[in-house]
């Protein structure tokens, strides 16, 4: 989709660099591309109770099991030592939904909610031999929330249970880059990168992703 | 009287002492003891003077988990511990003179993203009961963090704050403010937009970003 970008394009997609470090002649063809990136996935989208059920009934399962946690680990360290000598990716564009499912509180009343909004997490990285998300909901676990490659090339996905609040998280790729999504708010992280914001709230009713 | 202020103080010797198992437990194996150590006596400190800890574990433990130097992360924790004292101290320039830490919390993600002490002051103190601290200033440094300039950003707040419309049209604004930004305009655009669609009517509680009410940037 994108392999006709120039590197430097590639670059500010990445989060590395914003279009006003760009020359004058890519900055408009940045800023397209990091829009275009921003109007996908963003639609919401309404899944019926039994497929939530299967999904979280999957998630739990596998977030339970020690086996399936130390494979993980394992087969992430493997990725880092072949990726060291070859890194096969060189483009990471990040484009994350967020979608209210779950009406909590009978509308117009302001209480906060407890109960979990499901968000979707979306990365478009071609290229990429894992990616997972990470952020204050999983307590920055990069084992904890693996995204799996779709049926269209390149597309990373995964859907998780958050908490009402607001959260702060970034993708990793093949357990070593961690890169926020160019498309969302995004904050200083403090260690020289950006952090990715997201608001979930269940006030009125509603989820909302920030 | 005497026995009030002792049980007083005891709970908050207790709190802290509590608190400092929780920081401790919560860093462990997730970053160097030394470092743990010194987030711990952060933590302290912020406790005793009514600051949250939560952000201050969370910087650490993101730290560690990115692979950062040690340095850098008590770096990064120091000035989180900076930011939420910040805050506190604009929520009471603001006339709050107990805030609550998610307020402080709010206020110190605001400065994170780039709104002034004074514009995190003037907004805390703007924000009713009916909105609370917390949420508009989140609100607040969501914008920023979009790309809002901040004069624009306490503007669009503070009109959305005295139209006095539903607590949801509020947290709306960034929102719709991805909407605009998704149809071509600037962030700064996107905002002045909204301000002069006077009363920022909301765009459906569902409605993503690209698919709401159109407002002319």
């Amino acid at each position: 989709m994108n392999a006709g970008y120039d590197v430097l394009i590639k670059r500010v997609l990445d989060g590395e660099l914003s279009p006003a470090d760009l020359p004058p002649a890519l900055r408009a063809e940045a800023e397209q591309a990091l829009r275009w990136l921003g109007a996908v996935e963003r639609a919401p989208v309404a899944l019926s109770a039994a497929v939530e059920a299967r999904v979280m009934a999957r998630v739990r399962r596998h977030a339970r099991s020690p086996l399936s946690r130390a494979w993980r680990w394992l087969a992430s360290s493997r990725d880092v030592d072949i990726r060291l000598r070859v890194r096969p990716w060189v483009v990471g564009l990040a484009t994350a939904a967020a979608i209210a499912l779950v009406v909590l509180w009978p509308a117009g009343s302001v209480a906060p909610s407890h109960q979990p909004t499901y968000v979707r997490f979306v990365f478009y990285a071609p290229g990429a031999r894992t990616v997972a998300v990470a952020g204050t909901f999983n307590q920055w676990d990069p084992h904890a929330s693996p995204l799996a490659l779709t049926a269209a090339p390149g597309v990373w996905t995964t859907t998780l249970a958050l908490p009402p609040g607001q959260h702060q998280y970034a993708f990793l790729v093949d357990g070593a880059h961690w890169i926020a999504d160019p498309a969302a708010p995004a904050v200083d992280d403090g260690f020289g990168r950006r952090n990715s914001v997201l608001a979930v709230t269940g006030a009125d009713g509603k989820g909302r992703a920030l | 009287m005497r026995s009030g202020a002792l049980g007083m103080l005891l709970g908050v010797l207790a709190a802290t002492s509590v608190g400092a198992q929780g920081v401790a437990s919560r860093l462990s194996g997730r970053v160097p003891p030394a470092v743990a150590a010194l987030v711990e006596r952060l933590a302290d400190s912020a406790a005793g003077r009514g600051l949250p800890v939560e952000p201050l574990i969370e910087k650490a433990i993101e730290g560690g988990a990115k692979g950062v130097p040690d340095e850098r992360v008590v770096t990064a924790v120091r000035a989180t511990l900076g930011r939420l004292d910040e805050a506190a101290t604009a929520m009471h320039t603001a006339g709050l003179a107990r805030p609550d830490p998610e307020a402080i919390e709010a206020g110190a993600f605001a400065l994170n993203a780039g709104l002034s002490a004074d514009a995190v002051a003037a907004l805390a103190r703007h924000s009713s009961a009916r909105y609370g601290p917390a949420a508009t200033l989140r609100v607040a440094g969501t914008l920023v963090a979009l790309g809002v300039p901040a004069p624009e950003t306490v503007r669009l707040v503070q009109q959305a704050l005295d139209a006095g419309s539903a607590p949801g049209d509020l947290l709306d604004l960034p929102q719709q403010v991805e909407g605009a930004m998704a149809r071509g305009a600037s962030p700064a655009s996107a905002a002045e937009g909204l301000s002069r669609g006077a009363g920022h009517a909301p765009t459906g509680p569902h409605s993503p970003p690209g698919k709401g009410q159109a407002h002319k940037p």
